[in-house]
């Protein structure tokens, strides 16, 4: 009987030798690049103009980020061509991310709003005084 | 799925990996999804603090300088040269790992060569742009930045910064040392004598992971 | 040549040269080292965790006595304390701070070393190569390092208990600011990094230890061992190593940032203190972002270590029963539920500490319905027994036992998990009631019942029966007996974690009830070293195993020598042809799994 220790290795040198495509690495860098480009300028824009207005563009940064990490799983680290099942090892437990993020950043907004609402020191100091243009400081600026 | 197996293949029966993938890369890829939850730790717990501050720094304005250049008014454009090195390695990297599925040794060479000065030069990107903050007053508990709105800040904003970039600075330069101790069992024929070279392919993905978190700690610190 | 098929396809194995120099050990003459201190072997890595995890038992007893009597006799010295612990318990009375460090360490050392480490390193590493077929398991060479973090890590957190400041002593969930400001108590000094240190290479090992259990499950099974065949352990131990890879590294992240707030000058979870009488400068932080991390990863732990136990126990239900373990699906789908579930509930150890009360209610839903694979447990576990042969050996004594207990405390966790009654019950006895009778006795059941089932496999003989029933008599009575009156104690208010309860109007009409409580608590454990005498006394003394499969069971542990060598089977492993519980099947008593499905055989698996 075959020795199950040696399976493993033995079917995998051997099975795959089929993939790498040199051409679709070469697509996902590209891909990767651009989206970063868009990126960037989205944030120049939004930094010099205003525009697009903050919500938008941070969905935006969301979904472009998810891009690229779909991108860089499936293509660089050959994720797109295992089995399907080992693919769902992967993913299934991904998805726990969804709540672990959910619930914190739920709980986080919830604790600034009690403290605002429990702790009127604490507001004051956290609440700008007077629109920060006006004191002719840049926001950000080092003090 | 694009593997090339008969349809009638049974997987699951015993005797064979139900993945067709040997148990060195499985526990690579268990290894990262475990690592994907360290990283993921801190960045809900950066995130959860910011929405529990009431105001926070703007990144596009701490985050505008260029070696040699000075303050550029170009915001985010030294950060960007770093992402661009850290995909131009990813890059190399698969490059190598398709070389070592051809059995070209001296491509595995070429490329592995490649992919450790990326990450060398990644890695002196950030030695500057920390030495540059630290000369703007920012370290771990100390934050020169005001938040946007103008009120004073909280230190988070460099405590959660330094530890997360310094976190996967860590790894960046834990896999520059994998690489380069694959690059010497390459070029002393290891991996040839073996018949194949499936330790690059797990150095890779290492490698790709940690590309994959930047691509998040990106867009968590410099973006949003 | 026995061997051959083990040592053929030189070209393959060069993946496995861990392995390869490994297999060769069966001709070369191994050294007392690699044989007992850096074995590669699972079934002595399964020993050694066993043992460590055995003398932390005793250590985490120990403490837990202690401090017993201080809760039972408050008012009264005992002078030989001071003899034992010296400056610990000055004029025989043990001082306030280290009763909270026995405390700490306490549940540290018992939940982590003992019921995690302790218990499933010993079975993963014992069981699943050998129920799965396989040689070893995938790295037997990180196996060991696995061990050996646990080993690095356990000497650390001992140390801890000699330093001059003390171990930590703010609990064993570490929040700050105990664990953070070093001023807060002696035992966030030093104790605290100590703490910390040897946490993450217990993290290390866990870690380790994971990945090689789900690899090898997944990998290295023998040819007909599909995994709707495998025995419902490895089932358990598979789901066990998932929730342990996932969520530790979340405890470590969280523990990362307390270091840097004791050490850099950051606020992560530091905000608005007073030390002293002094402010201290932190702002911005949030405790309660630790609690969040903590229990992302201290729910899940909860079901670490309970996960082994039920595979376990179902394992020796099934065989001692003589009959098929009752609902096999449903017992991986809700293994899988649970492990699902254990991820999405962790804040309903929250529900006091301002969480958002509307997300509160979400985890209300999410944790109730925890209590529905639970439930389908207990009823498989029931009906296996139902109509069953039963035979009542210490093992299926303390397999019985097991389901009783985890009743017992699963039905309070219903209580707990609504969060308005749990506004009133929080931080009280209930609590500590809920979780010893849930987690921790039953955990220790699932822990005696694989001990005993597994010794002969273990050590090639049989521990004594008298001693075992005696041993499963009292710790099942004496369970009861003391965390039992805890929920009423709990129902009254009465809040852990104090030092003297005499203080209290309210509380004093239980110092007689206290008293009992810590008597019967020093009863039970004496009657562990008795356990422990029994293991250590069987391996050398015990009655000798003469058949290969001395429980009549299916499975394939039993189709090896007694003793096996390293490498399990000395000639092929074994083939598969069948589930694990073919028991009183076409009127025989059981099939082994091995054996190939008849052409008249019923309908089978
Ligand atoms: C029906 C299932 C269960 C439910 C609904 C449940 C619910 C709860 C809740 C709400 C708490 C928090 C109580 C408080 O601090 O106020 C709690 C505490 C706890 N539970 Fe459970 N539980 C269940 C089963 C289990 C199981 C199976 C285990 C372990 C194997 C377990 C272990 C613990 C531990 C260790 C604590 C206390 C930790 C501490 O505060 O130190 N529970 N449980
Ligand atoms: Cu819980």
């Amino acid at each position: 009987m075959e020795n199950t220790h040696h399976t493993g290795g033995h079917a995998a040198a051997h099975a795959e030798e089929h993939s790498f495509d040199k051409k679709a690495i070469w697509r996902t860098f590209w891909i990767l690049l651009i989206i970063t480009i868009v990126e960037l300028v989205l944030a120049i824009l939004h930094f010099s103009t205003g525009f697009p207005p903050k919500l938008l563009l941070n969905g935006t940064f969301i979904i472009l980020t998810l891009a690229k990490a779909f991108y860089i799983i499936a293509e660089f680290m050959h994720l797109r061509h295992e089995i399907r099942n080992m693919i769902m090892t992967i993913a299934v437990p991904a998805l726990l991310f969804i709540w672990f993020i959910a619930a914190f950043l739920w709980d986080g907004d919830s604790y600034r709003n009690l403290r605002n609402r429990y702790d009127p020191y604490h507001k004051e100091q956290s609440m700008p005084k007077k629109a920060p243009e006006h004191e002719g400081a840049k926001p950000g600026e080092l003090h | 799925m694009a593997n090339v197996v008969p349809a009638n293949q049974k997987w699951w029966t015993g005797g064979k990996s139900p993945f067709n993938v040997e148990y060195g890369k499985l526990m690579m890829w268990y290894f990262l999804m475990s690592d994907a939850f360290t990283f993921g730790a801190f960045l809900i717990s950066y995130g959860t603090v910011r929405f529990s501050s009431n105001s926070w720094p703007d990144p596009n304005y701490v985050f505008r300088s260029f070696p040699v250049i000075g303050e550029m008014d170009i915001p985010l454009a030294f950060v960007s040269l770093m992402t661009f090195i850290l995909i131009m390695s990813s890059v190399t990297m698969v490059l190598a790992v398709a070389a070592g599925h051809a059995n070209d040794k001296k491509g595995v060479i070429k490329w592995m060569l490649w992919t450790i000065l990326g990450g060398l030069a990644f890695l002196g990107c950030q030695a500057w742009e920390w030495t540059h903050l630290y000369h703007q007053g920012a370290w771990w508990g100390r934050n020169p930045f005001d938040n946007i709105d103008g009120t004073a800040a909280s230190t988070n904003f460099t405590n959660f910064f330094f530890t997360i970039t310094g976190f996967h600075g860590f790894h960046v330069f834990s896999g520059v040392i994998i690489n380069i101790i694959m690059l010497i069992m390459t070029i002393k024929g290891v991996f040839e004598r073996r018949g194949h070279y499936l330790m690059i392919e797990k150095a890779g993905l290492y490698w790709h992971f940690v590309d994959l978190v930047w691509v998040f700690v990106f867009t968590c610190f410099y973006l949003l | 040549m026995a061997n051959d098929s083990f040592h053929g396809h030189p070209e393959v194995v060069t993946t496995h040269e861990v392995h390869h120099d490994e297999h060769h050990v069966h001709h070369h003459k191994e050294t007392f080292i690699t044989k007992y201190v850096f074995s590669q072997d699972h079934k002595m890595i399964a020993k050694q965790f066993l043992i460590t995890g055995m003398i932390w038992a005793i250590m985490g007893g120990l403490m837990s006595v202690l401090f017993r009597l201080q809760l039972g006799y408050p008012d009264q010295t005992f002078p030989w304390l001071e003899d034992i612990l010296g400056r610990w318990a000055r004029g025989g009375k043990i001082s306030v701070e280290n009763y909270y460090a026995l405390v700490t360490m306490h549940g540290t050392v018992l939940v982590f070393f003992v019921l995690t480490g302790g218990l499933s390193g010993t079975f993963a590493n014992l069981l699943i190569p050998l129920q799965i077929g396989a040689r070893d398991m995938a790295s037997p060479f990180l196996n060991m390092l696995s061990y050996w973090f646990f080993f690095g890590g356990s000497i650390v957190m001992l140390a801890s208990l000699f330093i001059q400041t003390g171990p930590f002593s703010g609990g064993w969930t570490f929040y700050p600011p105990l664990s953070a400001l070093g001023d807060a108590s002696p035992g966030s000094k030093a104790g605290a990094d100590y703490w910390i240190i040897g946490m993450a290479l217990f993290i290390i090992s866990s870690l380790l230890g994971g990945l090689n259990y789900i690899a090898t499950i997944l990998n290295m099974r023998t040819k007909g061992m599909s995994m709707s065949r495998l025995p419902l352990t490895c089932w358990a131990l598979l789901f066990t190593a998932i929730l342990g890879v996932l969520s530790f590294p979340v405890l470590l992240s969280g523990v990362l940032l307390v270091v840097f707030d004791r050490h850099a000058g950051t606020s992560f979870y530091l905000a608005d203190i007073f030390v002293g009488g002094k402010a201290l400068p932190n702002e911005g932080g949030s405790a309660i972002l630790f609690q969040h991390l903590f229990w992302f990863l201290g729910h899940p732990e909860v079901y670490i270590i309970i996960l082994p136990a039920m595979g376990l126990v179902s394992e020796i239900m099934a065989i001692n029963c003589r009959k098929p373990i009752f609902g096999y699906m449903a017992m991986v789908g809700s293994l899988f539920a649970i492990a699902i579930l254990a991820f999405l509930v962790w804040a309903h150890h929250m529900f006091v500490t301002g969480l958002n009360p509307f997300l509160g209610s979400v985890f209300v839903l999410l944790t109730l319905l925890i209590a529905v694979p639970s439930a389908i447990k207990v009823f498989n576990w029931l009906t296996t027994m139902w109509r069953g042969n039963i035979r009542f050996t210490p093992a299926m004594l303390f397999a019985v036992g097991f389901v009783s207990l985890f009743i017992s405390g699963g039905l309070t966790g219903i209580w707990l998990g609504n969060s308005t009654l749990d506004i009133h019950l929080h931080d009280t006895y209930f609590v500590i009631a809920h979780f010893h009778i849930v987690m921790g006795v039953s955990a220790f059941f699932g822990m005696f019942a694989g001990i005993y089932h597994w010794f002969p496999k273990m050590y090639g003989r049989y521990m004594n029966n008298s001693l075992a029933y005696i041993h499963f008599w009292v710790t099942l009575v004496g369970a009861y007996l003391i965390f039992w009156p805890m929920h009423y104690q709990g129902l009254a208010g009465m809040p852990r974690r104090y030092f003297d309860y005499s203080q209290w109007l309210s509380f004093s009409q239980f110092s007689d009830l206290n008293k009992f409580i810590s008597t019967v608590a020093m009863i039970v454990f004496a009657v562990q070293l008795l356990f422990v005498f029994n293991f250590f006394y069987s391996i050398f003394k015990g009655r000798r195993v003469t058949s290969t499969n001395p429980w009549h069971a299916t499975t394939l542990e039993w189709t090896t020598p007694v003793r096996p060598g390293h490498g399990n089977w000395p000639g092929e492993i074994p083939e598969v042809h069948r589930w694990a519980y073919d028991y009183g099947k076409d009127g025989r008593d059981f099939i082994p799994q091995t054996e190939p499905v008849g052409p008249n055989e019923s309908k089978h698996h």
